[in-house]
């Protein structure tokens, strides 16, 4: 362990504004959801009939789970709950992978390795920040929810199984970082089995297996009942589940090699390989597709199958009601369900989108593109084989999710067309990473995240009203028509719209790309 | 056109630094040119100026008679590149890797390619991901040696490779030389610039302080001399031209520049030469002179 301090203190130079937004961000946003419930729901009777609502529309079953006090601080803890896990848990897989795997991968730790750092002082470094910044911003929330009336013994609890999420994701992404000798692949399996043990959750509560609920930490983060009857002995699983993977990615650290993998490295073909640059782009993109596509297959086969049986089993007076408000008088309640779903979901594709549609800067970042850019290939030639990825991408992964949700439901056609209507959101999203790598090369990738972030942000923030108007009006998500409810007048205009902005967004970054410097990062 | 490289004032900066500060190069067309100077001197910055990967603030440049920002695809199918740092795709094997390359220039030679790959010792079935510097380097270079182009832009290509791999890659730039290839050389190992390089330009804080052929180069430097004498030499201290004399009894060591050779011969000769060793500099102190300054 020699050296682990040293590595702490790398890690909080590199990421000293990473570190703070995130934590800061995160402990902000209890307290702002408190308040709002109060603001919006001022009697008890007003978040009762909001509970009971919220209970009868599986959509917010599957996203947040159960809700187990109609009170302010029931609420807010389970607004919250479910998407801070999400957040501290991508943050955190992310944030551990790239000082463990990505490190070894680079070779930088091999130069750190000859110091004076122990075997396990990179792993346990990355652990110690990550599973410190997760405790921090869980205890920072405290103070806010207290001040805005809730008991202060329930807002720790809320706090720490926040902090027990990430935990859990950061020991899963610890130990995907010894499987693989990639960064890329370890991100992607760390994240696939994120999104496992959260669909898990989802099962449990819209699938009526309550039961499952305890096999996983989203649904751990929820059975700590915070201002519901505070079971802190619930926290005790989150730490178990991640002590005991944290361990196990030291003793798989011991087995190995730097920079070897667990997964045998195979010899390849000693020619060949991709006709050009398209081809290269194809080989590079190929990889992650496949393994988000499955992904998107099966959470739309689930979301069909849940969506079967709710217009019979949700025929209640509160949900036909609500129906009605979203998608006006007879509207079928699987329909707001898909509609309220694919809202959602468009949104992870955008995140798979951006990985395509930043990956060429990614290339430029590495000093890849330095040599292929020495060959008589151009440079919009070069960005447009990437580009064509980050376009057709998400179009794929859109078919695959409709598809295989509408199979599933039984009405393929329309749940398929109504969610490639998020395509020219997405594409909007695409456009904006695509500006901003040709206009500030350096910062893009972050800028491009930090906007799909805000995009999320906003949905949770018009939810309570605490964003209107023009601010609501940001986000390209807000903008796609509910094909499946029919309201409106002529879908086709807005994503008409959308697609020009796309286009001329990628047209201008692509411009720009062709006339300033190449930029390495080294 | 008979230079393949001809750059005049070139000026880049970034920010407030002033990466290159005038600078001028000039590579004649079949000649191994060196390029050298100290990290940070700007050799790496001109390089991507040549290769169209920057705009240059100020100055001119031609590369193979062409802009090489403008007309950067063009000229790229007539050069090949080998970066200081290789970095490439970590899932595709060495061979895909020549492979693409290859074919994005436009073909390479099979042949050339099988006898690169044995003699380099690189074994092109691995992973990027698991080659060492040295061998993604071979890769670039097999790939940069195979191609059928005029111009070869090596920077620093050896420094990761060990000294059997150096040799092979000096018989492969003579080879290159023979076939009327031109080839631009950034490099810091001074033994391989004197076997291999024609001219060379050294440079400094983005200048050019000199340029010219090694023998040119020397004639401007001192000259070691070792001497036994008979007798005592006194007035040899104070002759101009006369460097860094150190006497132990009968032998004596100095440096002399090149224009004082004669009356410091003429004074040994008067005292009574018993050995006489004369060394020309080598680049090494050529070197090293110019970069006394450097250092900020």
């Amino acid at each position: 362990m020699t050296g682990t301090w040293a590595l702490i203190r790398l890690i909080l130079r590199r990421d000293r504004v990473l570190l703070p937004v995130w934590i800061a961000g995160t402990a902000l946003l209890p307290s702002s959801i408190a308040s709002a419930t109060l603001d919006l729901y001022a009697d008890q009777a007003a978040r009762d009939s909001f509970a009971a609502l919220s209970m009868s529309n599986p959509a917010q079953l599957a996203t947040r789970g159960a809700i187990y006090s109609a009170g302010v601080g029931g609420l807010t803890a389970w607004t919250l709950g479910s998407s801070l896990t999400l957040i501290g848990g991508l943050v955190s897989i992310l944030l551990v992978i790239r000082h463990t795997r990505a490190e070894e991968e680079t070779g930088r730790r091999e130069l750190l390795s000859s110091g004076v750092v122990g075997r396990h002082a990179p792993l346990a470094a990355a652990l110690v920040v990550v599973l410190g910044g997760n405790l921090l911003l869980g205890l920072l929330s405290v103070p806010g929810l207290s001040a805005a009336g809730l008991p202060a013994g329930s807002s720790l609890l809320f706090g720490l199984s926040i902090a027990g999420g990430g935990w859990a994701l950061a020991a899963v992404a610890a130990l995907a970082a010894q499987l693989s000798a990639s960064s890329g692949t370890a991100r992607g399996l760390a994240v696939s089995a994120g999104a496992l043990l959260f669909a898990l959750r989802a099962l449990a509560d819209a699938g009526g297996v309550a039961w499952a609920a305890w096999l996983t930490p989203f649904g751990w983060v929820r059975l700590t009942r915070p201002y519901a009857g505070d079971r802190w002995w619930v926290l005790g699983l989150l730490v178990a589940f991640a002590a005991v993977l944290s361990a196990a990615a030291f003793l798989l650290s011991t087995r190995r090699d730097v920079a070897g993998g667990l997964l045998p490295a195979r010899l390849g073909p000693a020619s060949g390989g991709p006709a050009g640059v398209l081809g290269l782009a194809g080989r590079l993109h190929r990889g992650p597709l496949a393994g988000f596509a499955v992904g998107f297959g099966l959470l739309g086969a689930l979301l069909g199958v849940a969506a079967r049986g709710l217009d019979a089993q949700l025929d209640t007076p509160q949900f036909r009601e609500l129906a009605a408000t979203v998608g006006g008088a007879g509207a079928h309640i699987s329909d707001v369900f898909f509609t309220f779903m694919m809202y959602v979901l468009s949104q992870l594709v955008a995140g798979a989108a951006l990985v395509s549609a930043v990956r060429a800067r990614t290339e430029e970042a590495a000093g890849r593109a330095d040599l292929l850019l020495s060959t008589p290939i151009g440079r919009l030639r070069w960005a447009a084989s990437h580009l064509v990825f980050a376009a057709l991408g998400p179009a794929l992964l859109l078919a695959v999710l409709g598809g295989a949700a509408g199979l599933a439901y039984g009405d393929p056609v329309r749940v398929t067309a109504a969610t490639l209507a998020y395509l020219p959101a997405v594409w909007t999203v695409v456009g904006i990473a695509t500006l901003l790598c040709g206009a500030l090369p350096r910062p893009a990738t972050a800028v491009s995240w930090t906007a799909l972030g805000l995009f999320l942000v906003i949905d949770l923030l018009a939810e309570f009203r605490l964003a209107e108007g023009v601010v609501l009006e940001l986000s390209p998500f807000v903008h796609v028509p509910a094909l499946l409810l029919g309201g409106d007048a002529s879908p086709v205009v807005p994503l008409l719209v959308l697609t020009a902005l796309a286009g001329g967004l990628a047209a201008a970054g692509l411009a720009l790309l062709r006339r300033r410097d190449l930029a390495p990062s080294t | 056109m008979n230079a393949a490289v001809h750059a005049d004032g070139l000026v880049k900066t970034f920010g407030q630094a002033r990466a290159l500060d005038g600078l001028d190069l000039t590579v004649r067309t079949g000649e191994v040119h060196g390029f050298l100077g100290p990290n940070g001197a700007g050799k790496t910055t001109t390089i991507r100026i040549l290769l169209g990967q920057m705009r240059a603030d100020g100055g001119q440049v031609a590369l193979l008679g062409g802009d090489p920002w403008h007309d950067a695809t063009e000229l790229h199918r007539r050069l090949a590149y080998v970066p200081g740092d290789v970095t490439l795709w970590p899932s595709l094997t060495g061979g895909e890797v020549i492979g693409l390359l290859g074919r994005v220039r436009g073909g390479l030679d099979p042949r050339r390619r099988a006898d690169l790959l044995d003699r380099f010792e690189l074994d092109p079935r691995k992973r990027c991901r698991t080659y060492s510097k040295g061998n993604r380097q071979k890769v670039a270079l097999v790939s940069a040696f195979a191609s059928d182009v005029e111009l070869l832009v090596l920077d620093e290509p050896t420094s990761g490779l060990d000294p059997l791999m150096e040799a092979v890659f000096n018989q492969c730039v003579l080879e290159e030389k023979r076939r009327g290839r031109t080839v631009l050389l950034s490099s810091h190992i001074l033994s391989e610039v004197e076997t291999l390089c024609d001219r060379v330009s050294i440079i400094r804080a983005g200048r050019t302080v000199e340029s010219g052929s090694l023998a040119e180069l020397r004639h401007l430097t001192r000259t070691s001399v070792r001497a036994e004498l008979a007798g005592p030499a006194p007035g040899l201290a104070a002759l101009p031209g006369v460097h860094d004399l150190t006497v132990e009894g009968t032998r004596l060591h100095c440096q002399v520049d090149g224009d004082a050779l004669t009356p410091v011969l003429a004074e040994l000769a008067a005292a009574g030469v018993r050995t006489l060793t004369t060394q020309p500099p080598t680049l090494e102190e050529l070197f090293l002179r110019h970069y006394a300054g450097a250092a900020r």
